[in-house]
């Protein structure tokens, strides 16, 4: 009786220990499938042939935008697919981001000046990267200090919450500011990593409305 | 039954050795250059091991060191946006953190804006700590949260743990 216990618990053990395994193998495939899909559309900084300067080459380039559905500031899910027919500055930035705070008040000139003719920016807030899911007073906070930020800098465009879950598809988002500018068709034609120029951000709305 | 019970026995000890084999392939398998870029902006460099008198404050310099090219915020950034470089050591047994004093931050503007000044620290920097711990040894695991950037993007913020082996006697 005592000996068929033993093997029953040494049974119960095997059986947990392959159940561990089989998780742990299964959590480690999605990691690796994220962070596969992440690199596959991570971009870089490669020298202009014209001028050796280092642009920002996204392998998201002539391809569809990765479609996406966030909350806006006032918790309504805005899917990407709204704006299809518009050019598009997508441009991910959080509130700690000095140079994206550099560039908010150039993005807010450039949407108005060409908004009238079908463009059109979606400011989409990374605020919380080290947050955990289930930490509802850090997420709080990160959406409070969105919205502070929107009234502070008066910006008139949408903004959307937790970019961070869009991170894989847009090449991870290790840096901010980081955006991608989008025809009316919805496929990328332009890429920035970085703070640049309002001069380069107006070339590049400009090739996104097709001019 | 004996017999049956021999046969699972031997089954389920295949399956799980061979399972925790190519467990152990897939961890080794992982690729080392993909963590992430920039990952660590900050290092802490020193002391690993520091000697204190049990139950009284006691003071420790921390030094930490920022990559070249890099900045983090200062402990009192210039914008209620921005992220303090802080120091903590969480959780109430063992050793805690009586109090902490920040070196002053050095003030920089970024090119394409030099009206905005930004308070960094760059290069090595030192936190004065002072710790209490009870009698013992300790390994304190402290924590520094920062938020580094270079001159034109920034990188999430970021926590790193600070070991620190404390004798307290």
């Amino acid at each position: 009786m005592r000996r068929n216990t033993i093997v029953l618990g040494a049974v119960l053990f095997l059986l947990a220990v392959f159940a561990w395994a089989g998780w742990a193998n299964w959590e480690y495939r999605q990691q690796a499938a994220e962070r596969l899909l992440a690199n596959a559309a991570k971009g870089e900084l490669v020298a202009d042939a014209a001028t050796g300067a280092p642009v920002y080459v996204s392998p998201l380039q002539g391809r569809m935008a990765p479609a996406f559905a966030l909350n806006d500031l006032s918790g309504i899910k805005v899917p990407l697919s709204t704006y299809r027919g518009k050019a598009l500055l997508i441009n991910f930035w959080a509130t700690w981001c000095a140079p994206c705070k550099i560039e908010t008040p150039w993005i807010i000139e450039l949407r108005n000046k060409y908004a009238s003719q079908g463009f059109e920016v979606l400011g989409i807030d990374t605020e919380g990267d080290d947050l955990k899911p289930d930490d509802k007073v850090g997420w709080a906070k990160a959406q409070q200090a969105a919205s502070n930020f929107v009234a502070q800098e008066k910006i008139p465009y949408p903004v959307l919450l937790d970019g961070d879950s869009i991170a894989t598809p847009y090449g991870g988002l290790d840096e901010l500011p980081t955006s991608f500018f989008v025809d009316r068709k919805g496929n990328v034609v332009a890429a920035q990593l970085g703070l640049t120029s309002e001069s380069d951000l107006e070339a590049k709305i400009k090739k996104a409305l097709g001019q | 039954m004996r017999s049956v019970i021999k046969t699972i026995v031997r089954t389920a000890a295949v399956f799980a050795a061979a399972t925790l084999f190519s467990q152990a392939q897939f961890v080794d398998s992982g690729a080392p250059g993909q963590a992430g870029p920039k990952s660590q902006a900050v290092v802490y460099l020193f002391p690993e091991q520091v000697t204190v008198r049990a139950g009284k404050p006691a003071s420790v310099d921390l030094h930490f060191r920022v990559a070249p090219g890099l900045h983090i915020n200062s402990h009192t950034p210039s914008d209620q946006f921005l992220i303090a470089t802080t120091f903590s050591i969480p959780g109430n047994d063992g050793v805690a953190l009586a109090a902490a004093s920040y070196p002053a931050g050095q003030q920089i503007s970024l090119a394409s804006d030099p009206t905005t000044k930004l308070n960094v620290y760059t290069g090595d920097f030192v936190i004065h700590a002072q710790l209490v711990s009870p009698a013992g040894n300790h390994l304190a695991q402290g924590k520094l949260h920062y938020q580094a950037c270079d001159r034109n993007q920034c990188m999430p913020p970021k926590t790193i743990t600070v070991p620190i082996d404390v004798v307290a006697q």
